[in-house]
């Protein structure tokens, strides 16, 4: 298949890439573009590892080709620590153990940076709610739920994260 | 040298590293999206493979038509087991184990598949996609055969013969008698049966198998990237199949996106990888996908068992007999008794039974091979738990009575049972009654009561788990299994006071990175932030037996801390000589400091631990007289046969008698798992094992067809647990140390799952008691639940 040009906005930044219109949005940005820590888990739309941010809302990555992606926003899980300085809420996963082997975090920091935004205060059945797009085999989820908990009780970090493009 | 397990006197509070909450070491990287998991690695020019798989569970290859293929652009190469046999060797399992026939297996299958996802063939591409398009292009030509899709049809003389080198599907067949079993069955008061079959299930790690070879040609030598619990036996098996030394190969494991059991064997992709880039001396690559996964990686779980008990009228255990069938799938990458022996042999649990039969059948289908899954003995707790249950239901006495007059107490330690196993420093008894005490169980028979009159239906299910955790190298042998069970570490204080250390386990989310260092820095006198962990590259780290059943903390933790306590001695022989005394004894390292023991106090002295290693390694002529310069020990360590933790699960339930949905009410677990390293990752491990518990007993199941179609090929259809689905869970810890093990230790990670199976189906059976019925199998779907109360209800009428 010909390889068509693509110009993608991906953590604020340009990168032209030169793929075939039907490589998957998850797999440019790990092979061409040099983003890995984005996951592929499942590749149909199920697990949530390979979760991104596009203008701001969480998307399957797995499930979009890099094509359709010109002139959106972007966002990987590359951009969420600033200065080697974790934002609350990976802050709050560290300190209360809520990831394991860590395949499936990527993916549940970037939903969650999203929907707290526009959700500042859920309650655990909310929380619980918008994690079942996301799964995880190693924690039973009791600590990522948790941790979700303290980063919002930690008020105020989580919006100083808007300036970061 | 290799130390034997001697006696440690009882610690706990002395420690000052051991058993604090250390956020993790490896969280930065996992975070912050810059781990590196195996297809994040890379590896330049590399080519990519793509597995041709059959969709028939058992067919005869006729022929396989590469030609397509090859002509694709972008396609370099296609193999098939032919090529494969010529450049490796096959893989036999033959234990000397009484009544288990020895199996053999090429790279690829030649002659025939034997179940639905069998690689038959493998296209090497300049990408995926287009290694994934070509292999549709290759034609394989079947002839279907009759396929074996129920093990107890495949015990049948009739059955069609998954492997035509065994004259049966009876792969394997152990019968054991432990004391007098007929005599007591003959004059019991009772004789209670239970049947329990558990379903087929498989690991689901959320990263997928995959893996690397690049073959340097000049220097003769393969490096093979792969996510694996167990690098060095996986370099042993790989060079041994290449014909190649184990000088020539390397095997690194990078980060692993979990493993749960699946990343132990050597499967027949990554050796096809590693042969093909030998071959065409160009690095390549494989990364399965999920169905792949699904499909063919390695199933578990399938067990049927049968329980007979001969019990006094007032409920107490006089005998045990059970019948265990297990279904092992169509090749033997385990020898095939090895998982169904070890829930035989725990089936006892921590009840005073002696006299106890029992008879392991293993048989071969055209399924998905089998192999250990995250407690592979999981279901011989809802087994003794149920059995248990069922005599108080026969009998009409309260379960927990049941359990308590024929539990092991405290005076009954150590206690030899009935299948020559050593129980020592368990707790039982203590935690059943912290259970029953912190539930408040008395009040729960009564709120059920209340609300049985509503209508409503609750149900508390007790599981009682002892859990084999670390088998020792007496263990393989006493088995007859292939392996032994010491472990290695090394500790090496470098010039600036800083420490590195390894062992040969290899972690896939445990967190040895943090604990593993805590353990050193707790047998060295340091901060855990001064100590780095490195794990998973052969050549870096000693020859070790990995990571499996739970040996992570007594094997791997505790070897690593028996090192770094010889290097605490060399450092305070160092430290005495460099303060003009006579006796290391009076001196002691904490932090990294040096103390001095003066009358009774212990006085920090101006020396520190780096101006000790720079004395051993820059100023070697102020040592000791006879002293090596460095710092650097290497331990091997062998564990006792066996190393035992315990816990208790109490999980209520509500079941909606219209819908037959269950519900999750409050999930009580009271673990002893001895001197934990740190209770933050324990509690992790604790919580991802009971849920992947209930995930097997709730929703998960591989679905094979009459025709051995799996018809569980995505995400779909294979459910796993998602938030919602899973309780919250309460935890209490009880910390017996294990007095022969280092520090105390005695592993864990395997039982939340033996007692999240045995919890939750007992819970449902106490809720559904009203209505005469219970459940002998799983997965406890509403529409299994549905069927039993409309069955009663239809025989009612």
């Amino acid at each position: 298949m010909d390889k068509v040009g693509v110009q993608l906005k991906v953590n604020g930044e340009t990168y032209h890439v030169f793929v075939e219109p039907r490589k998957l949005l998850s797999d440019v940005l790990r092979e061409d573009v040099g983003l890995t820590g984005t996951h592929v888990g499942c590749e149909h739309g199920v697990c949530g590892a390979c979760t991104v941010l596009v203008n701001g809302k969480p998307m399957r990555s797995c499930l979009l080709f890099a094509v359709q992606m010109e002139g959106e926003e972007i966002t990987t899980i590359e951009a969420i620590a600033q200065d080697g300085k974790y934002s609350a809420l990976q802050k709050a996963f560290h300190e209360e153990h809520g990831l394991q082997c860590g395949y499936c975090t990527p993916g549940i920091i970037l939903t969650f940076e999203s929907y707290l935004k526009s959700n500042p205060a859920p309650t655990e059945e909310e929380i619980r709610d918008v994690l079942s797009g996301n799964l995880c085999r190693c924690t039973g989820y009791q600590n990522i739920v948790k941790a979700i908990q303290k980063a919002i009780n930690a008020k105020g970090d989580l919006n100083g994260e808007e300036d970061r493009q | 040298m290799t130390e034997q397990t001697r006696e440690m006197k009882k610690k706990g509070e002395d420690f000052s590293v051991i058993g604090k909450r250390i956020p993790r070491k490896e969280d930065y990287r996992l975070l912050t999206g810059t781990a590196k998991f195996l297809d994040d690695m890379e590896i330049p020019k590399a080519l990519h493979a793509c597995f041709v798989r059959s969709p028939h569970a058992h067919a005869r290859i006729l022929s396989i038509n590469t030609e397509k293929a090859l002509s694709f652009p972008g396609v370099v190469t296609v193999v098939t087991g032919k090529e494969l046999a010529e450049w490796t060797t096959s893989a036999v399992m033959a234990p000397p184990i009484e009544g288990l026939y020895p199996m053999e297996m090429t790279t690829l299958p030649i002659d025939k598949v034997r179940f639905d996802g069998d690689p038959v063939a493998c296209v090497v591409a300049v990408d995926r996609y287009i290694a994934e398009d070509a292999a549709e292009l290759v034609e394989v030509e079947y002839e279907v055969l009759p396929a074996v899709t129920n093990m107890f049809d495949g015990m049948k003389e009739e059955a069609a013969r998954v492997d035509d080198q065994l004259p049966t599907n009876l792969v394997s067949h152990q019968i054991y008698e432990y004391g007098n079993t007929k005599e007591i069955f003959a004059q019991a008061d009772h004789i209670v049966e239970a049947t329990f079959s558990q379903h087929r299930q498989t690991h689901v790690p959320m990263e997928t198998r995959g893996c690397a070879a690049v073959w340097d040609e000049g220097r003769q030598h393969l490096t093979f990237y792969v996510g694996t619990q167990v690098p060095h036996p996986l370099r042993t098996s790989l060079a041994g199949r290449l014909g190649l030394k184990e000088t020539q190969v390397n095997v690194i494991s990078p980060d692993i996106g979990g493993a749960f059991g699946q990343k132990i064997a050597l499967y027949r992709e990554e050796l096809t990888i590693a042969a093909l880039a030998r071959h065409l001396k160009r690095p390549v690559r494989w990364r399965e996908d999920r169905m792949e996964n699904l499909l063919a990686a390695s199933h578990a779980r399938q067990d049927y068992v049968k329980t007979r008990a001969a019990v006094t009228k007032d409920g107490r255990v006089l005998a045990l007999e059970a019948e265990i069938i297990s279904d092992f799938g169509a090749y033997s990458f385990f020898p095939a008794n090895y998982m169904a022996r070890v829930i035989a042999m725990l089936l006892p649990g921590p009840y005073k039974i002696q006299d106890y039969a029992y008879d392991v059948k293993v048989v071969l289908t055209n399924k998905c091979p089998a192999g250990p899954f995250r407690a592979p003995m999981a279901v011989t707790s809802w087994v003794t738990e149920g059995t248990m249950d069922a005599i108080a239901r026969e009998l009409n006495l309260d379960p927990v009575h049941v359990r308590q007059i024929n539990m092991l107490r405290e005076e009954d330690l150590p206690y030899l049972t009935a299948t020559n196993e050593l129980y020592e420093d368990i707790t039982p008894y203590e935690t059943l009654e912290k259970g029953i005490a912190e539930f408040g169980y008395g009040e729960f028979r009564k709120r059920q009561e209340a609300a049985r009159k509503e209508g409503r239906y609750l149900g508390l299910g007790i599981c009682v788990v002892v859990e084999s955790t670390t088998y020792g190298s007496e263990f393989y042998k006493k088995a007859g299994i292939p392996g032994t069970g010491h472990e290695a570490a090394w500790v090496r204080v470098e010039p600036t006071g800083v420490v590195n250390a390894s062992a040969g386990i290899m972690g896939s989310g445990q967190g040895y990175e943090t604990t593993v260092a805590q353990a050193v820095a707790e047998g060295l006198g340091v901060n855990p932030e001064d100590v780095s962990i490195h794990l998973g590259d052969t050549l870096l780290a000693p020859y070790g037996m990995g990571s499996r059943g739970a040996r992570g903390a007594v094997a791997g933790a505790g070897t690593a801390y028996l090192a770094a306590r010889e290097a605490q001695k060399k450092v305070l022989q160092i430290a005495a000589k460099l303060l003009g005394l006579d006796d290391p004894q009076l001196l002691k390292m904490e932090g990294g400091n040096i103390f001095r023991r003066i009358e009774n106090e212990w006085v920090q002295t101006d020396l520190t631990l780096v101006d000790i290693a720079k004395t051993a390694y820059l100023n070697p002529m102020e040592l000791p007289e006879g002293m090596e310069p460095g710092i650097e020990i290497h331990k091997t360590y062998d564990p006792p046969p066996m190393t035992y933790s315990n816990a208790v699960h109490l999980c209520e339930v509500e079941v909606d008698i219209e819908t037959g949905k269950t519900e999750f009410g409050r999930y009580l677990i009271v673990e002893d798992a001895g001197n934990v390293i740190n209770p933050q990752v324990v509690e992790g491990q604790v919580h991802g094992a009971t849920i992947l518990g209930i995930g097997g007993v709730m929703l998960e199941e591989v679905v094979y067809d009459e025709n051995g179609q799996n018809l569980t090929g995505s995400l779909m259809d294979y459910l796993l647990p998602t938030a919602c689905e899973a309780p919250t869970l309460e935890l209490v810890h009880f910390n017996t140390p294990n007095r022969k093990t280092p520090a105390g230790l005695k592993g864990m990670s395997e039982g939340g799952v033996m007692g999240a199976i045995g919890a939750v189906c007992n819970a449902v059976n106490d809720a559904l008691s009203p209505f005469g019925v219970k459940v002998e199998k799983q997965p406890l779907s509403p529409g299994y639940i549905r069927s039993l109360i409309r069955n009663k209800e239809a025989k009612n009428r």
